[in-house]
């Protein structure tokens, strides 16, 4: 049986590039205290918003992990809802 | 999560300057006066000691936490931002452990070029700007409500004008027919 070449999927044309929100601010430190800005990255769980869903760049989302975890050590933030 | 372990000991050496560091300490919030004072009279002394700078001291009030600490739901954040030998914020850091009241402290490097923010005051008026869940339902059926009144009344209009159209210009009413009819018959001049 001949094998059938897999042909490579086409990408859709109207996805758009979601752009880091941080980015754009030229934000070089988030800090742990800025409670309403930590809370529209985080879920109803308490979970961190991925990375591909809020399209934040690596750079921001690390910046962003370590002032939620503070946020949480201090409890202004639920580890888990 | 200890910010003090990002400045190795072997760097600090009583040759560095001192730097800003941000110290913030929670205390329970249904606390007494006295014992407030006093727990907040001995955090001071252990910066004295330290011999660190009072740059800026933010006092958050009533704050509700996430989670229960040691039966509390809500705290007191204080937020103090001091100038301290490098080589003096582990002696802070263990100090600041045993002092009786304090449910969680934390002592953080800001980055170069930090500007010191008050967020006690943006925490407020963010409060007092976002709307609830409640009041966004309201908020938007009103908003609905408004655009349907809005459509009807355009669609009204609509249909009168082309009502105008279609309706001729002069309208002749029964009783004046029927009376000139009478004038016609009537008239002996005209004959037929």
């Amino acid at each position: 049986m001949a094998h059938q070449q897999q042909q490579p999927q086409k990408r859709r044309q109207d996805l758009k590039r979601k752009e880091c929100a941080f980015c754009e601010k030229e934000t070089q430190y988030i800090d742990w205290k800025d409670y309403p800005l930590l809370k529209t990255h985080v879920d109803y769980f308490g979970n961190i918003r991925k990375r591909y869903l809020s399209g934040t760049c690596l750079q921001h989302q690390k910046m962003l992990r370590l002032s939620i975890e503070r946020a949480r050590f201090m409890a202004m933030l639920a580890y888990r809802k | 999560m200890n910010p003090v372990s990002a400045a190795s000991p072997e760097v600090l050496d009583d040759e560095v300057t001192a730097r800003i560091y941000e110290v913030a300490v929670l205390l329970p919030y249904p606390m007494g006066q006295k014992e407030e004072h006093q727990a907040i009279k001995e955090i001071e002394n252990i910066f004295k000691e330290a011999g660190a700078r009072e740059v800026s001291k933010d006092v958050w009030g009533q704050r509700g936490l996430a989670y229960t600490i040691k039966g509390s739901n809500e705290g007191n954040f204080i937020i103090y931002h001091q100038e301290i030998n490098p080589s003096k914020v582990r002696e802070i850091d263990t100090a600041l452990r045993i002092v009786p009241g304090v449910l969680r402290h934390i002592v953080v490097t800001p980055p170069k070029g930090y500007r010191i923010v008050k967020y006690s005051e943006s925490y407020e008026v963010w409060l007092k700007e976002r709307e609830s869940a409640g009041e966004k339902t309201k908020r938007e059926r009103e908003e609905e409500i408004q655009k349907s009144i809005a459509d009807k009344a355009k669609r009204q209009v609509k249909r009168e004008k082309t009502a105008k159209a279609e309706t001729p210009t002069e309208v002749v009413s029964k009783e004046e027919i029927s009376k000139k009819l009478d004038q016609l018959i009537s008239d002996d001049s005209i004959e037929i």
